[in-house]
């Protein structure tokens, strides 16, 4: 019988430094459903940093996946940037919502101010505590830096924002301005609290897909912030990114080729993105995908397992390095066999 | 005096070039022409926000686009809408709709794509937002009467949600007719949940809510 000849933190500095580890990584991203499968409520996950890193620690040795706790949520920004949320208590809840944004007329683009004290802007509290957790266990310590135009959209209201970024342009700049100050000052502080060399700061990119925006308006909204914001951690002397490129992004890749980013660089697909086209694109970068997370939720064990051998056939070899990982947050009440099947896959097919 | 197949094309136009000033100035003349209102709108105005439809569909346009061109387009009917109420027929009165993404879902661009073609197509839409919970929904149906109630749900887990939800709309609004959709959903669950209607897109959706409410 094959026996795994490393431990998980092991086997990722081995992919982090371009080497071959023992099988292929997974990073089965869930968040939510590692609270559940450790019998607490989901809020957990997002309300309370020890209960949360905790969770996702037990879970990862549980299930035996290598990726370690981080703090990030999809509707980031709102929060952070005055307005009010909502963890996930009621029953089919599934994620910290937004419930007011910030901003909500014109003239509140103007005033808005920048948080001046980091520390204790929204989640920050939480995900500060969680880093410290990180750190105390000598994980590497995740911040989240964006991606700016998902953030804009949490401070704004996406439909509002959608409507400016064709009549009231300047108004979005704007915000993406103040977002990035923000942002940038969010990871100054992780550099002089935990060290550059210890980060890996993360992209959500939701609201960039082209289920919703044109790869024209990318170049103009979203690429120039993400530039700025990742120059800036690059010379704070951050060497390692995790960047999430949720659902249909096909036409914005060739910008995101632009973002200066490093090797070390983990790029994480949806199914929407093939991963030989990501794999073409981005050949020097680790790639991770794409099981598709509904198929985790909804189907039988053996179809996740077909999927994830398919994804490991495909990407196994890719010059940069290859995690298996689902195409986005897998639903916090997915079946934990179907969960699993991803490391088993990993296990059986994904040997070197 | 302007030719009416001139003013349909100008409403069309505005539409999708997301003008709003055009749109009233089209709709106003329109009116001046004396034009059969619901006609201006539904062969101008929808005619142009269909296309839309199609251009997106095909990822020649996108959401912004289309949200602008929405906003050209409620522009247009604020000033033909008023008409057709009043106008004789009254075939635009075609029903009080209640519409919401369920409980744990905050993706509403879709549904309030789905909401303006409900309008357009002559109904009283009455929104709920986002994240409503089942007894809003209930309340809400009640209060106004509602013939038809929407539900929408973009997400795996939240369409658990509306499979929960139906059989207690059933129970409990037996005069109200339910259509549902987002992107997870199909044809297939519909009928195997038993709600009365299905829509796939936006002008899906007015399509069948029309067959519900006349049929
Ligand atoms: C924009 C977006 C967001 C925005 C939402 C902004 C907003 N105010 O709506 C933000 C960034 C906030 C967001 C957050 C999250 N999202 Co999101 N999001 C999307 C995205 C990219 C686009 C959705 C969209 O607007 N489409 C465009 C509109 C025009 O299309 P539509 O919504 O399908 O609507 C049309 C039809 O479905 C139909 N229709 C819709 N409603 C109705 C109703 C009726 C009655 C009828 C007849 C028809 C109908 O007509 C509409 C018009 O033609 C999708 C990706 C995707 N592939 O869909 C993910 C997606 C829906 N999100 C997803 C997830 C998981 C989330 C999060 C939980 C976290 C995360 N990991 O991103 C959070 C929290 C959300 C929550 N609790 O509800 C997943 C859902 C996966 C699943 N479980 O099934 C998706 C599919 C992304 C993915 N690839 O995994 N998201």
């Amino acid at each position: 019988m094959w026996c795994e000849t490393m431990s998980s933190a092991e086997r990722m500095g081995a992919l982090m430094r371009g080497e071959r580890p023992d099988r292929v990584p997974v990073i089965p991203f869930i968040f939510g459903h590692t609270a559940l499968v450790c019998g607490q409520p989901l809020a957990r996950a997002f309300d309370d940093a020890e209960e949360s890193f905790r969770c996702q620690v037990l879970a990862a040795e549980m299930y035996g996946y290598d990726g370690g706790p981080l703090y990030a949520y999809a509707s980031a920004g709102g929060w952070e940037f005055g307005g009010d949320v909502e963890f996930p208590a009621k029953k089919y809840s599934g994620a910290t919502v937004v419930t007011r944004t910030p901003i909500q007329n014109e003239d509140d683009v103007y005033t808005l101010p920048v948080p001046e004290d980091i520390t204790k802007a929204g989640a920050l509290p939480i995900a500060l505590g969680l880093a410290r957790k990180q750190a105390e266990h000598g994980m590497p310590v995740t911040l989240q830096i964006g991606s700016p135009l998902t953030w804009a959209g949490s401070v704004i209201g996406e439909e509002r924002m959608m409507v400016w970024l064709i009549k009231k342009p300047e108004l979005v700049h704007i915000v993406l301005d103040k977002v990035s100050q923000f942002l940038i000052k969010v990871a100054e502080h992780y550099t002089k609290e935990f060290g550059a060399e210890k980060l890996m700061a993360f992209h959500g990119a939701a609201t960039e897909s082209n289920m919703l925006i044109s790869p024209k308006q990318f170049e103009t909204f979203v690429l120039p912030y993400l530039q700025r914001i990742n120059s800036r951690v690059l010379d704070l002397g951050v060497t390692s990114f995790f960047i999430h490129i949720c659902g249909e992004q096909n036409k914005n890749l060739k910008f995101w080729q632009q973002v200066p980013v490093t090797r070390q660089t983990v790029m994480s697909f949806g199914r929407e993105v093939e991963l030989a086209t990501a794999m073409e694109m981005f050949p020097e970068q680790i790639i991770a995908g794409n099981v598709d997370p509904t198929i985790i939720q909804e189907s039988r064990a053996e179809e996740v397992l077909r999927q994830a051998k398919e994804c490991i056939e495909v990407a196994k070899y890719h010059k940069g390095g290859y995690i298996l990982m689902a195409g986005c947050d897998v639903p916090p009440q997915a079946p934990p066999v179907n969960v699993f099947q991803m490391v088993k896959a990993a296990r059986e097919f994904g040997r070197y | 005096m302007l030719d009416e197949a001139t003013i349909l094309e100008r409403l069309s136009r505005a539409v999708m070039d997301g003008d709003e000033d055009a749109a009233t100035q089209a709709a106003n003349d329109a009116v001046g022409a004396g034009m059969d209102p619901q006609r201006a709108i539904m062969e101008g105005l929808a005619a142009g926000m269909a296309e839309m439809g199609r251009l997106y569909e095909e990822g020649e346009c996108y959401v912004p686009e289309l949200m602008v061109s929405s906003e050209a387009l409620y522009a247009g009917l604020a000033i033909l809408r008023p008409l057709v109420v009043q106008s004789a027929s009254g075939a635009i009165d075609r029903g009080v709709a209640v519409i919401g993404a369920v409980q744990g879902d905050i993706h509403d661009i879709g549904k309030n794509l789905v909401k303006m073609m409900l309008e357009v197509s002559g109904l009283a839409v009455h929104d709920l937002g986002r994240d409503v919970e089942m007894d809003a929904f209930i309340d809400e149906c009640m209060k106004v009467k509602a013939d038809l109630l929407c539900l929408s749900a973009l997400m795996t887990t939240t369409i658990i949600a509306i499979k929960d939800y139906l059989p207690v709309f059933k129970a409990k609004l037996p005069g109200t007719k339910i259509m549902i959709g987002g992107a997870p959903l199909n044809q297939r669950l519909a009928d195997e949940w038993g709600a009365d209607g299905y829509g796939e897109n936006a002008m899906e959706a007015a399509r069948v809510a029309i067959r519900l409410l006349e049929g």
